[in-house]
């Protein structure tokens, strides 16, 4: 029986080894044609890992989207096209002029350029100002709540829908004059002029009632254009060709094409063997490919620290054991940052203030209580000291790492330290700061946090943070429900400053990121530093602090 | 026949209310860490903002109301994702080319190919060919798609550079392209389901080697290749056709989330990858009732095979 089934599968056997051997053959002939394909193509490739939430500026709030949007959504003030922190200088865009603050800080006035266009060739009027605010309050922009609402005037009955239009700008066609009232003196509001929801927007290319488009966006102003949006998937950014170039922000040449996918693995592969230009920023290459990339790319691999994020672990001084101060301080003498830093590849840079290298007010003082060395020594004294040591703590962690490997090397430590009860607890990525944002139901003790700059203003970090009027029962952010009088004083008193007057208040805003670390009222660990990795045929003019990737700064060699 | 298809009909209708319905309250009612309003608002949201967005959308509404409304949005194509806006049938459109480019290529060829092993499995049982086929076949079973696919993208595409590392071409654009990009997840997806069937398979002949039927064919004087083919084999295939007709609805409906997601195809399997990272509940809600679809209607199909392939069974 075998002998003779034998030899009758012998036809099967042989089509599927043929098949098998066939499709092998196709595709060693093809010999990846993908690189030749990349090295002919004017188009330049970005991969990215996570696409932006949208390419509508009016619902993105993302890194992803900001990175594409600035310069497709170019602001009445934008940032200077350089890197470092010349970067994060404001300079007029769509304005004359940057703008002009009266009123004690409440009216800021600017006059638009003449002659300016959407990328469908529209002609561009003030009035847009209001129809893109408006907008971007009605979709909403999610950083409506915290950016404009509380600070514009009317802005709020408008969100509610108990206005027409925001009472508080004016705008007139005629001399493109755009008067904007504020509520209160917010210093870093002509920074919300440069985010890209308030890049003019065309209304003949908006659909009413307003809703999101996530494949066709409204035309906008700027260098770029958006084209071929397959949400999720990938879009181009072609040269705007009704964009004349402007002091200190040239005119595009270059299209880009933007991939995501996922695997971030594959993506950093692409770049290394050049069958794709641009590996994005914000993921992080896998740590086993490090010394592969370093060994055959190290000319076109580097680590930037933007400067403009930090990682925390925040302690809840509301209830024990971290309104004791001496706990406090022992927790930062005892946690490691070098081991914490190995967790994340590498990447983090130490630290011990809140704010990071890239803001305005970052000190230049020593660390306090030998933070982040790991100094079980001391941590275990301070913590004797403050007999705490008995009351249980709970860790919260997201799940993604490597943050859920950070918070389960730092309960360790906690334990190391000598706190008796420590328990980990996971949350969902996507779920994970609103639960902790539960103030009042969950009380959270400590756990991870970070921020990333929304602009180069100290207010940016402390307002959402540190002040203890922004502690709130639910969608809570400041973790730590920091309560403290002088440190809510001095964000009153200097958050008011403008933008571009920080210069003045640097070293109080010095003072007061000591103070906070002196205190211990929020822990910080690290500094993200990102990977810059392209292709061998990209030339990198300049990035940008605040958004990453200038695509105006990237041209082929 | 038409008392079977009006049965199968109604049973996946009812099937389709209730796997909706449970969907619909896992991620809109019960969803962990509370209100998909907040979810929707982000990090930074007052709760005023929360309140507006939550009127917005209906979810102030009674359960039974947000559901017949979502679903509604979703049979007649007008629903969209509450985080990132896009028209979820738009999505699941664009995506089908390349689930199902993956889905019937690698079931053609897991299917195949483990028909060709198994069988000779079962020809070779107990034999040094067997024994090999017994080990590979575990290797297939227990290696994850991500990694072996992971594997393939760093050796044959990679360091080899004989395949592209990730993407999908659609067969309009480049029919070379496409298959070269679809080779690697094509493998990817198959060789767990390769290593399963065919132990199936060899079991399912060597079973059947025994009944009368086989004695009867032999004794009327076939060939032994017209008995393995006509008689063993026909019947040995019941069991694999119900896997496969599961298998590749599931596929189809985007069930091959890791290979789509390793190999970068963006088909239904990535968009479902994407909104689970999102929790992006209507999408999400879309793709569930896509694969029960899918199943319901494969799971029908396969019977009416049954009845073609043994003649014992009878619809109705």
């Amino acid at each position: 029986m075998r002998n003779h089934l034998k030899r009758s599968v012998r036809p099967v056997l042989a089509t599927v080894v043929g098949a098998a051997a066939v499709a092998s053959a196709i595709a060693a002939s093809a010999t990846a044609k993908t690189t030749a394909h990349a090295a002919a193509s004017t188009t330049i490739t970005l991969l990215s890992g996570v696409g932006p939430q949208s390419l509508d500026p009016s619902l993105d709030y993302t890194t992803q989207g900001a990175e594409i949007n600035w310069e497709v959504y170019t602001g009445l003030d934008t940032y200077a096209h350089k890197s470092g922190l010349a970067g994060t200088k404001l300079i007029p865009a769509l304005a004359t002029g940057l703008p002009v603050i009266s009123n004690g800080g409440k009216t800021y006035t600017v006059t638009l350029r003449k002659g300016l266009k959407f990328s469908n060739g529209d002609p561009v009027v003030a009035s847009d100002f209001t129809f893109t605010m408006e907008r971007s309050l009605s979709i909403p922009w999610g950083g409506a709540s915290t950016f404009l609402t509380p600070y514009v005037v009317g802005a709020a009955a408008y969100a509610d829908h108990k206005a027409k239009t925001i009472s508080g700008v004016k705008t007139d066609n005629a001399t493109g004059k755009i008067v904007i009232h504020l509520t209160q003196a917010y210093g870093p509001f002509d920074n919300v002029l440069a985010f890209p929801m308030l890049g003019l927007q065309d209304p003949k290319t908006v659909t009413v009632p307003f809703k999101v488009q996530a494949t066709n966006p409204p035309a906008g102003v700027g260098p770029f254009k958006v084209t071929n949006i397959t949400p999720g998937v990938s879009f181009d950014v072609v040269p705007n060709k009704y964009w004349k170039a402007l002091p200190g922000i040239p005119a595009a040449k270059y299209t880009f094409e933007e991939k995501i996918n996922s695997n971030v693995e594959a993506n950093a592969l692409s770049v290394l063997n050049n069958s794709a230009d641009i590996f994005d920023w914000a993921d992080t290459i896998p740590g086993s490919l490090l010394p592969q990339i370093k060994a055959k790319a190290a000319s076109r691999y580097k680590l930037i620290n933007l400067g403009g994020s930090v990682y925390y672990f925040f302690l809840n001084q509301s209830e024990a054991p971290f309104n004791n101060q001496l706990a406090r301080e022992a927790v930062a003498a005892g946690i490691n940052e070098a081991a914490l830093s190995r967790e994340g590849s590498g990447t983090l840079a130490p630290a011990c203030f809140f704010l990071p290298p890239g803001i305005p007010g970052h000190p230049s003082a020593k660390c306090p209580y030998s933070w982040g060395t790991g100094n079980l020594k001391l941590a275990q004294k301070l913590l004797k000291e403050s007999g705490q040591a008995n009351v249980p703590i709970t860790v919260y962690s997201e799940l993604r790492s490597p943050r859920l490997q950070w918070c389960t090397t730092y309960a360790q430590e906690l334990k190391a330290i000598g706190f008796k009860h420590v328990t980990l607890k996971t949350n969902a990525d996507q779920t994970y700061f609103t639960t902790i944002g539960e103030s009042k139901k969950l009380h959270p003790q400590t756990g991870f946090a970070d921020w990333n700059e929304d602009f180069p203003n100290p207010v940016d970090f402390y307002g959402t943070q540190l002040e203890g009027s922004s502690i709130t029962p639910t969608n809570n952010l400041n973790f730590g429900q920091v309560n403290n009088a002088h440190v809510n004083q001095q964000i009153a008193k200097l958050g008011t400053t403008p933008t571009t007057d920080l210069g003045k208040v640097v070293k109080q805003w010095q003072a007061l990121d000591e103070y906070v670390a002196a205190h211990v009222n929020i822990l910080p660990f690290g500094y993200q530093t990102f990977p810059f990795f392209t292709s061998s045929r990209i030339k990198v003019n300049y990035t940008n602090d605040i958004y990453g990737w200038d695509l105006l700064g990237i041209s082929l060699k | 026949m038409a008392r079977f298809v009006i049965r199968r009909l109604i049973t996946m209708v009812l099937m389709l209310i209730v796997i909706s319905f449970v969907t619909f309250l896992l991620f809109i009612v019960a969803l962990p860490g509370g209100n998909p309003a907040a979810l929707i608002a982000g990090r930074l949201a007052t709760p005023a903002e929360v309140h507006l967005i939550s009127v917005r959308y209906g979810f102030d509404k009674p359960i039974w109301v947000q559901y017949v409304r979502t679903m509604a949005n979703l049979f007649d194509g007008s629903a969209y994702s509450y985080q990132e806006g896009f028209n979820v049938m738009g999505a699941i459109t664009r995506g089908a080319p390349a689930t199902l480019s993956l889905s019937i290529g690698a079931g053609v060829f897991w299917l195949l190919s483990s028909i060709g092993l198994g069988t000779l499995a079962a020809v070779r049982s107990g034999r040094y060919t067997d024994r090999v086929l017994t080990v590979l076949s575990m290797v297939g079973v227990s290696m994850p798609p991500f990694l072996l696919g992971a594997v393939l993208i760093y050796y044959v595409s990679y360091k080899a550079g004989v395949l592209p590392i990730n993407g999908y071409i659609s067969f309009t654009v480049s029919p070379w392209q496409w298959f070269r990009h679809l080779i690697g997840p094509w493998i990817t997806l198959s060789v767990l389901f390769i290593g399963f069937y065919s132990r199936v398979l060899r079991g399912s002949i060597l079973d059947a080697q025994g009944e009368d039927y086989v004695r009867t064919a032999r004794a009327k004087g076939l060939s032994e290749r017209r008995v393995l083919v006509r008689h063993i084999l026909r019947m040995s295939l019941l069991p694999i056709i119900s896997l496969w007709g599961l298998d590749i609805a599931q596929v189809i409906g985007g069930g091959a989330i890791l290979t789509e997601s390793v190999w970068g195809l963006h088909g239904i399997g990535q968009l479902a990858f994407n909104a689970i990272g999102a929790f992006d509940t209507v999408t999400l809600l879309a793709i569930v009732l896509l694969t029960a679809i899918c199943v319901v209607v494969m799971s029908a199909l396969v019977d009416i095979l049954y009845a073609v392939l043994d003649p014992r069974i009878r619809l109705g």
